[in-house]
């Protein structure tokens, strides 16, 4: 296939250069770059997200701290503990491919790869308690349990803002019913706190109220937005996750063949380039989806 | 014979640095944990947003320069990130122009 | 040394290389899995012209059924989805793909001194996904469409429609990345892969204008694919952020979806912006006026372009405080197109201008832009835009850029640059009847239209007041000159591949790097690899082209 004009002259390619490159500098400037320009398109694709999340932040804050207060903030802050340390092991890999030592890029490969497998485990255990609590905002997708003859999620009469202190659960003598699987939330009092501290947004102000009344119907609907908000973006990251187990699978086994050195260790770099992007999505998503109400919590309320 | 290109990027940081950078991280999550159940709303609203967002950035400035090892890239890889940023700004603000200027504003009463 | 050795040294020569790109393996599997980007250009080629032929019979059935007043050939559900595909199919598998993934493609590598792109195998991927996108979008439209507008404003997407919403936008979102990664190359090439001498400044406008477009596609089209996987995701679940009656805001999805649409016209217009300066100082036979002007002006549109989206949004319920905001900024991005206008004019003036066929077309965009983009600045005006918006004008608007401006670009380029690829000329006779039927009939489609849209027969619709009938019938007449026009190129560029005389290096005597290879070029882009010591455009003495010698050698081009 090669018609170099004269092919017939020996010319040194080195192991891992490609065709259309003249030297290996050349390659890897390349490679650098259009990994940059992917994670570039990437922060632009969360971006979409993110901007969905301020836009309805700014106009509903307190059905999204009152839903965020949900989210168990303990397991989110220990995956956001686990993938910095899959972070540095990550590093540690690249250091190791540059050093050329296999065993050490082998093992920190196994360690990265098992911190994110605990990432994606502890967001099955996550995702596995909204099943079961009724949070999942798409109806029907969470767990279906018909009562005993009746039994209520909530005793009638009471106005939302008085049920079950600041959590969506049900009171301890409340049996968890909910046949059809539908998206449960009952307690408002986040936004009759604000309402009586007058910090209501003009949109929350208009989206709560019916009648002039705080409607629960209303206030579920918007912390239905952020759990629906809260499932795609860790979702979506999750995905990436998934991306980036099947990445390090392919770099384990490269790298257990021994291809890196000091003189080829690009691919190495590319991979953790994606690692650490996939963390940094997550530095951000963790203070924004699981740390936005907890203020409110620990004000005296 | 193979030559060697990387006389300037070899060991950008050695293992203690990537440690250092590490403890800086685990610090800044459990900093941010923490604060956020204090209420500084107080000084002004949102304030807790702003100290959140500010340890978030500083975490990814740390990621980012010694993980990523951008402290150490071209001046174009620079320019890159620079630019991602600016044009998520410009997503973000000019979203958000129309919301805050609409007559059922966000932060008008 | 062998014969195809001794061919290769001689550099230049008349007639066609016995050994060239095309000929140099010609399994199935060779095309099918080359690396070579000019393969791949090609079957680009082939690609979007089924794609354009396919939009173009929804045209065909929209201008038949324009013809009366009434809604009698179609029903208006079903004119609906006609509309729709025709958005679909030559927005995002026509216009976006055809100059970048064609032209830019096959040139790049040739214009700027390399072997190829730095990333064929990205090159070989981004075709395979425009491949299944594109046939899953015609699996969409085949089973029964979708109704939605090319826009898929939510509500109506997201909750109402009754048509293939999933399939067709599951299609878009994977066209997106064929797009995504097209850009991502180009970048890489053009900052890593430049022969020696070949500074930023020699190089080409016709690379300028891509690296621009590059940008545009790298930092916009993750936006339209999150978009439209929000609206995919709110449709199967029937719940979303989109969704009015729970606090959503169908708003958001016009902000997020014209945040990448409104630069996505202009990864549609700044590659023909680089075709038409190259068609323009080639065919003076002058040095481009004003280089780096033209050259920044293709990075500022592409940075403007991110500033504008919310004039789609006037009439949407977006607050008039960012309206405003959004029309002057509209006003500020028209003017380095309007740099361009003046450069390109500036380029004829004294120049020794030659009508072949590439240049009828390349003027002939200079005058339809001109009219497209100076109405485009009428929509931009938020106030005139209450009047104008969802009516004709705006369909003739885009039209004049869109088909005025970027259609006839890429037919001035797919014939400017026929030898090179092929190394035959095509009939200049025909080409340059076809070059002026596309004009007249272009002009008589879309120029009744802006009449039609001030006069308010609203876009979008299938029945029209009777008053409106006989400037209708003009554009349906328009569009059968049009069609003719745009079938005749298919049939004489076909023909020339095999009775077309072959068109040697440098059929025009051009300083171009492109015209220093062979018709068609070697695998390799060129049989030893060039180091450049010449200014782009250079027309004097230090092109470094030896003139008396090319002249000697090269077949000379038919003329009539």
């Amino acid at each position: 296939m090669s018609t170099h004009g004269h092919s017939d002259k020996f010319v040194y390619h080195e192991p891992g250069l490609q065709h259309q490159f003249s030297d290996m500098e050349q390659q890897e400037e390349s490679v650098s770059i259009g990994m940059w320009m992917f994670l570039v398109q990437e922060i632009m694709f969360f971006g979409g997200l993110f901007t969905a999340y301020l836009v309805f932040r700014s106009k509903y804050p307190m059905a999204f701290a009152a839903g965020s207060n949900h989210l168990d903030a303990f397991w989110g802050g220990l995956n956001t503990i686990v993938l910095i340390v899959s972070s540095l092991t990550m590093a540690l890999t690249v250091y190791y491919a540059q050093k050329g030592n296999r065993n050490l890029q082998v093992i920190f490969i196994i360690l990265t790869m098992l911190f994110g497998a605990t990432f994606l485990g502890v967001k099955a255990i996550e995702y596995n308690d909204k099943y079961h609590h009724g949070l999942v905002p798409i109806a029907g997708l969470n767990l279906r349990a018909k009562g005993t003859a009746g039994a209520e999620q909530h005793p009638e009469g009471k106005p939302c803002w008085e049920v079950a202190g600041h959590s969506a659960e049900p009171a301890a003598e409340h049996q968890y019913v909910n046949p059809k699987g539908e998206f449960e939330w009952a307690d408002c009092s986040l936004a009759k706190l604000a309402q009586d501290e007058g910090y209501l947004t003009t949109a929350e102000q208009i989206g709560y109220f019916s009648n002039g009344e705080l409607d629960g119907n209303k206030f579920r609907d918007k912390v239905r937005i952020f759990y629906y908000l809260y499932f795609v973006m860790t979702g979506l990251h999750a995905l990436h996750m998934i991306v980036g187990l099947l990445l390090m699978t392919w770099l384990l086994w490269t790298a257990y063949k021994g291809y890196y050195n000091a003189d080829y260790y690009m691919p190495v770099e590319m991979s953790g380039l994606y690692w650490h992007f996939v963390d940094i999505v997550w530095i951000f998503l963790f203070p924004l989806l699981y740390l936005l109400g907890r203020h409110f919590l620990h004000a005296g309320h | 014979m193979a030559e060697h290109h990387h006389e300037n990027d070899h060991e950008h940081i050695a293992i203690p640095g990537y440690l250092g950078v590490f403890a800086v991280l685990i610090v800044g999550t459990i900093l941010t944990y923490f604060v956020a159940t204090i209420d500084l709303d107080w000084i002004f609203p949102g304030a807790n947003t702003l100290v959140a967002l500010l340890i978030a950035f500083t975490k990814m400035a740390c990621v980012m320069l010694f993980f990523m090892h951008v402290r150490w890239s071209p001046r174009l890889i620079w320019l890159a990130v620079a630019a991602s940023f600016f044009w998520l700004a410009i997503m973000f603000a000019y979203v958000m122009q129309d919301y805050l200027t609409r007559s059922t504003g966000v932060f008008t009463q | 040394m062998n014969a195809q050795d001794a061919v290769l040294e001689t550099g230049y020569q008349s007639g066609i290389p016995p050994v060239n790109y095309l000929n140099i393996k010609t399994t199935l599997a060779s095309w099918l899995l080359t690396k070579d980007h000019k393969r791949i250009a090609l079957m680009y080629l082939v690609s979007v012209s089924v794609f354009f032929m396919i939009g173009g019979l929804f045209a065909a059935t929209i201008r038949l059924e324009l013809l009366t007043p009434a809604s009698d050939l179609l029903e208006t559900g079903t004119y609906n989805k006609v509309f729709t595909e025709h958005g679909i199919m030559m927005i995002f598998f026509f216009l976006i793909p055809s100059i970048p993934a064609v032209l830019g493609n096959f040139l790049i590598p040739i214009m700027i001194g390399a072997k190829d792109l730095a990333l064929p195998r990205i090159n070989l991927i981004s075709l395979y996904i425009y491949w299944f996108a594109g046939a899953l979008a015609l699996y969409g439209l085949m089973v029964g469409g979708v109704d939605t507008g090319w826009t898929f404003y939510t509500p109506y997407s997201t909750t109402f429609s009754n048509t293939y919403v999933m399939i067709v936008g599951l299609a878009i979102f994977i066209n997106g990345f064929s797009s995504i990664l097209t850009g991502l190359n180009f970048i890489v090439t053009i900052h890593t892969m430049r022969a020696p001498g070949m500074t930023w400044f020699r190089l080409p406008l016709f690379v300028w204008a891509h690296y621009a477009v590059s940008l545009v596609m790298i930092l916009g089209t993750p936006v339209v694919a999150i978009t439209v996987l929000l609206l995919a995701i709110e449709r199967v679940s029937r719940v979303g952020i989109f969704d009015p009656s729970i606090g959503g805001d169908p708003i958001l999805f016009q902000h997020l979806f014209w945040f990448y649409s409104h630069p996505a016209v202009y990864i549609m217009v700044l590659p023909g912006m680089g075709v038409v300066s190259e068609l323009i100082s080639n065919f003076s036979r002058k040095k481009i006026f004003g280089y780096e002007f033209i050259a920044f002006s293709s990075i500022a549109i592409a940075v403007f372009g991110f500033l504008v989206w919310g004039h789609h949004l006037f009439v949407s319920g977006q607050s008039p405080y960012a309206g405003m905001v959004f029309s002057f900024l509209t006003m500020v991005v028209a003017v380095p197109s309007a740099i361009k206008m003046f450069n390109w004019t500036a380029t004829l003036y004294k120049g020794s201008v030659s009508f072949d066929t590439p240049m009828l077309y390349g003027l002939g965009f200079m005058g339809l832009f001109l009219i497209g983009g100076l109405t485009g600045l009428f929509l931009g005006s938020m106030g005139l835009d209450v009047h104008l918006t969802d009516t004709y004008f705006v369909v003739a608007h885009f039209h004049y850029v869109m088909v005025g401006g970027q259609v006839i670009a890429y037919l001035g380029g797919i014939h400017y640059w026929w030898p090179k690829m092929t190394g035959r000329m095509y009939s200049e006779f025909w080409g340059k009847i076809s070059a002026m039927l596309v004009f007249v009939g272009f002009n008589l489609t879309f120029f009744p239209q802006f009449l039609l849209g001030y006069m308010g027969m609203p876009r979008r619709y299938a029945a029209y007041p009777p008053e409106f009938q006989v400037l209708n019938i003009f554009s349906t007449a328009g569009a059968s000159v049009l069609g003719i026009g745009m079938l005749m190129p298919v049939i004489y560029l076909v023909h020339s591949l095999k009775f077309g005389k072959p068109a040697g290096d440098n059929p025009w005597m051009l300083p171009g790097l492109e015209w220093r290879t062979t018709s068609p070029p070697p695998l390799e882009n060129f049989a030893t690899p060039p180091v450049v010591t010449w200014e782009a455009y250079e027309f004097g003495e230090g092109s470094g082209l030896d003139l008396e010698e090319a002249r000697r050698r090269a077949a000379a081009p038919a003329i009539l």
